[in-house]
């Protein structure tokens, strides 16, 4: 049996058994009475006129409800406002649309119609009923051609098929360019990958006029959209109730943006005055969202013989597909990627040219390492590359360039508060035994095996502060938690950034209990229900271990004086500060004299039940809400991945031999949990850069919706992910503490393919672009060989 | 077309009337709101947290009618620990956090109740064992880890506690 102080231990969480006895409760397993289930079909084309569509078969089936088309929605207008559309220095352009299509589909999933019947297997009998006509037009899929002046217009009434542009500029970089001995020039490209949560979409929708739109729904951030809502449907936000539930299966961000058919399910509950369900599947799923990191990077650095750094300059080219993505119009991922372009690098000067372009594809959903996948994995890559170039090598070359000393300002306007590069540095490569490492290397070759090493540097968003998440997509960046005590003494703290499986009631109980002198059993957390929990921008940018654990943390803290205050009077002590008691094992006492100790419960029941015992003139409850915001611009973590490879040339097969994360969460409330961030971060981030790929055919179709053709990795995929803290505590939060769960995706394609491409170095291979899958390793083998036979 | 059939779940005889084609897996869910079943591709066969243990073989419920599964028992994620007794692999995977949504986390533990039949704690054989199920959050090292804690305490018991630990 543990003791406090709780935080800092392993602790095993207080989520884990009712999902593992199967009570869980995620939005598909709710049932309320007469609820009727919706089905939606997809358009086939990437871009098609919709000429007529028959739905009287459909509608005519038993079971069938009803049958509604994009012209039962357009009464309703234009999604998108101020409210959901990001305010960015740059050029912006604005797509107008509204929850089904009316006359157009953009691309291949679009929507086209829905059926709501009595359950599942008769909506979808219907969908088969359905005739469209559709009038197939050309589709636009290559973002480059997008570009063209005379391209076609995704949108016609744009200019052209920009849906964000921005130039960044910092420094000199044309006397950068200059003043250099070499320039390293390559093109990264990424692809078309993201999260994919294990469980797809579900929303449940039920309205009457007494209680107004309840609505439950697989969402990070249920305050947001409650508010969009209320805005869309013209409805105070009193009428309505967003509810993510308990348990959500995975969010990584693609749970996040409002989405179109939250919006069709809320119509139809309210048109019909029933409950309806929409539970995605796997097919519609990949059709439609965690599609992110599709981005092109012609980089280039500017460097001193002596491996400096002295200026870079990229183009950067994201295809946002068709961008109907509310609050995030899919550019403000890879704004936020052009942000850290520069990631853990000290780069003076440079040239961002950042165009993102609309095409006939799925709108680019959030997904983790936001924006950042690709621009680290180009970063990253590129440094390397320099360093072979120079004759330089690669650890040499970061020792040189990385940011040395905190805080710093980057080029791009990234403020970094705190972290330790070089001490991250030397532990990873003291762990991957990084000089013992080359000998082996030297003598594998000598027996013609390829083996390879490679780094990537990771700074790492704890949370956005205000000053950039009200741009960038009009939310608060602080924050909240409320506690109050039950009359009983029991401890509740409701808070805004509800779980999808990070763990947060474990992590906030330990916090809370510490304050408060309990246990964290004795602390319920409640998250996620608009009715009961304070208004926060929901979960997202690694917010929780910097922002709203330190609003919990406050917010036991707040309610401690009155707690003292109505201790000292119980015991008939004089008044003192807060800080002449001490609250442990469920009592306040004076400090070192537990014997004249008061328990919590009957303090809350004094201030509850009994107010005529409380101190004169005090009002009676016991509550207390604090909004934390960071003193600080922003708020960073530190971290070095190593891994080593070894690459079968023959075939193009990659075997990672060790992954190696030396990660910086300030300090771990919850060592376990941060581990367990970490691992799936990682996981993920490999599984990207090696196996997973959205891919369209030459008609913009997809070819990858199922789960057989989009590959997630597998355990046997993966290696054993080891994981080293190296905890840089923040000056900006009470415990020191910072996010972990954003920042480790985006460190394993720059490590991986750094170590590629030093296991093939002999065979002078390049390594620009992902997946790494067996074919391109094979193929660049091969052309390189080809080469050098010329 | 509907058909009467009876199928043992969790210890427990179940006589419904279903429509012939309705897949196990929202029979266990919406018929018996057994709903600790998962669905996350459905039809497909990839995800594996459907999987629940059928005549003592793990299957993936998703890929199988309930009127296949007519006179046949079936063990889901509700029916692993005894009582408040939490199922060895349970415990393992509290213990070692082997969880995080928790949406994957019954594919797991019926996929490997099979595995603990015969406890092998080496990692690598256990990775491979797991393939059939995907997760998206632990990255699998924490389960990995459950597994191995589960396959050391499982291979020390003596084999009628094993035994009991194993109804299906
Ligand atoms: S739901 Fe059965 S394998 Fe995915
Ligand atoms: S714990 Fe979330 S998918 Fe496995």
């Amino acid at each position: 049996m543990s003791t406090a102080p709780w935080v800092g231990q392993s602790l095993p969480r207080k989520e884990d058994r009712r999902l593992l006895t199967g009570e869980g409760q995620f939005v598909s397993d709710i049932v309320l009475p007469f609820m009727l289930e919706a089905a939606f079909l997809r358009s086939p084309h990437a871009h098609a006129r919709i000429l007529a569509i028959d739905t009287r078969a459909a509608a005519a089936l038993p079971g069938v409800v009803a049958v509604r088309t994009g012209a039962d929605f357009a009464a309703l207008g234009p999604i998108l406002s101020d409210l959901s559309v990001p305010n960015l220095p740059g050029v912006t352009q604005r797509p107008v649309f509204g929850p089904m299509p009316v006359d157009e589909v953009l691309y291949a999933g679009d929507l086209v119609a829905v059926v709501v019947a009595k359950n599942r297997y008769v909506a979808e009998d219907a969908l088969q009923l359905i005739r469209v006509d559709y009038e197939p037009l050309p589709a636009l899929l290559d973002p480059e051609l997008a570009l063209a002046p005379d391209a076609p217009r995704v949108y016609p009434e744009w200019r052209d098929n920009l849906v964000y542009a921005q130039e960044f500029r910092h420094g000199d970089a044309a006397a950068a360019f200059a003043q250099a001995d070499v320039i390293v020039a390559e093109r990264f490209r990424g692809h078309r990958c993201g999260a994919t949560p294990m469980e797809p979409r579900a929303t449940l929708a039920s309205y009457t006029r007494a209680q107004g739109l309840t609505l439950w729904l697989t969402t990070q951030r249920s305050h947001i959209k409650r508010h969009l809502l209320g805005e869309y449907f013209k409805m105070p936000d009193s009428r309505i109730r967003v509810i993510a539930p308990p348990d959500v299966g995975g969010g990584f961000g693609v749970k996040a943006p409002l989405y179109r058919e939250d919006l069709v399910i809320c119509q139809l509950a309210m048109t019909l005055g029933k409950s309806v369900r929409w539970i995605e599947n796997r097919q519609e799923n990949l059709a439609n969202i965690g599609q992110e990191r599709d981005q092109i990077h012609d980089l280039e650095l500017a460097l001193r013989r002596d491996g400096r750094i002295l200026g870079l300059r990229d183009r950067m080219l994201a295809d946002c597909g068709d961008a109907r993505v509310p609050i995030y119009v899919s550019f403000s991922m890879p704004w936020l990627g052009a942000m850290y372009l520069t990631n853990g690098y000290d780069i003076p000067n440079l040239e961002i040219d950042l165009k993102c372009v609309v095409t006939h594809k799925a709108g680019l959903t959030p997904s983790r390492a936001f924006g950042s996948f690709v621009p680290r994995f180009a970063i990253d890559r590129i440094v390397d590359i320099a360093a072979r170039r120079l004759g330089l090598d690669p650890l040499a070359m970061r020792e040189i360039n990385l940011i040395k000393t905190f805080p710093h300002d980057t080029a791009t306007g990234v403020h970094c508060d705190s972290g330790d590069f070089v001490g991250a540095l030397a532990k990873a490569s003291a762990a991957i035994g990084y000089a013992d490492f080359r000998r082996a290397q030297t003598a594998a070759r000598a027996e013609g095996r390829y083996v390879g090493v490679g780094f990537s540097l990771g700074i790492e968003f704890s949370g956005l502060p205000s000053q950039i998440l009200v741009p960038m997509e009009r939310q608060p960046g602080f924050g909240v938690a409320s506690i109050k005590l039950d009359a009983d003494g029991g401890v509740q703290l409701a808070h805004g950034d509800q779980a999808q499986g990070q763990g947060h009631d474990t992590t906030l109980s330990q916090v809370v209990a510490d304050e408060l002198g309990v246990t964290p059993e004795d602390v319920k957390v409640t998250a996620g229900d608009t009715q009961s929990s304070p208004f926060a921008a929901g979960t997202l940018a690694s917010r929780m271990g910097g922002y709203t654990l330190s609003a919990a943390l406050f917010a036991a803290r707040g309610l401690k004086p009155k707690l003292a205050a109505i201790a000292a009077h119980l015991l008939q002590l004089p008044l003192g500060e807060v800080g002449d008691f001490e609250f442990a094992g469920g009592y306040v006492f004076p400090l070192g004299d537990p014997a004249r100790r008061i328990s919590l419960a009957r303090i809350a029941e004094t201030a509850f039940l009994a107010p005529t015992e409380l101190p004169p003139g005090m009002e009676g409850g016991l509550e207390f809400t604090a909004h934390f915001e960071a003193a600080t611009s922003g708020m960073q973590s530190t971290n070095v991945h190593v891994a080593s490879v070894e690459v079968f040339p023959e075939t193009g097969r990659v075997k990672i031999l060790r992954y190696v994360a030396v990660d910086d969460a300030g300090m771990a409330v919850n060592p376990m949990l941060v581990r367990g961030q970490i691992h799936g971060g990682v996981a993920l981030g490999i599984s990207n850069a090696f196996q997973e790929e959205f891919l369209y055919d030459a008609q913009g179709r997809q070819t990858t919706d199922t789960l057989q053709n989009y590959l997630i990795a597998a355990a046997g995929d993966l290696p054993h992910i080891e994981v080293i803290e190296h905890h840089v505590p923040s000056p900006h939060t009470p415990l020191g503490s910072k996010g972990k769960g954003e920042g480790p995706t985006g460190m394993a394609p720059g490590a991986l393919g750094n170590a590629i491409e030093d296991a093939l170095s002999p065979l002078g291979v390049t390594l620009t672009q992902m997946p790494f899958t067996p074919e391109r390793i094979w193929r660049l083998v091969a052309q390189a060989a080809g080469r050098g036979q010329e | 077309m509907n058909r009467a059939i009876t199928v043992r779940v969790n210890g427990t005889l179940h006589h419904e009337t279903v429509d012939h084609r309705l897949l196990l897996s929202d029979f266990l869910r919406e018929t018996l709101g057994l709903t600790g079943t998962h669905v996350g591709c459905g039809y497909e066969g990839r995800c594996g947290v459907c999987t629940v243990v059928y005549e003592g073989v793990a299957i993936k419920s998703c890929l199988m009618l309930a009127v296949q599964a007519d006179g046949a028992a079936v063990l889901s994620v509700e029916g692993l620990a005894r009582g408040e007794e939490l199922h060895p692999l349970q415990r393992a995977m509290h213990d070692c956090h082997g969880l995080q949504c928790g949406f994957c986390t019954p594919g797991f533990l019926l996929t490997m109740y099979e595995f603990l039949k015969t406890p092998v704690s080496d990692p690598n054989t256990i990775r491979a064992a797991m393939n059939g199920v995907l997760c998206r959050c632990t990255g699998y090292v924490h389960i990995v880890a459950a597994v191995e804690q589960a396959a050391r305490e499982l291979a020390q018991m003596d084999p009628d506690e094993r035994a009991r630990w194993f109804p299906l």
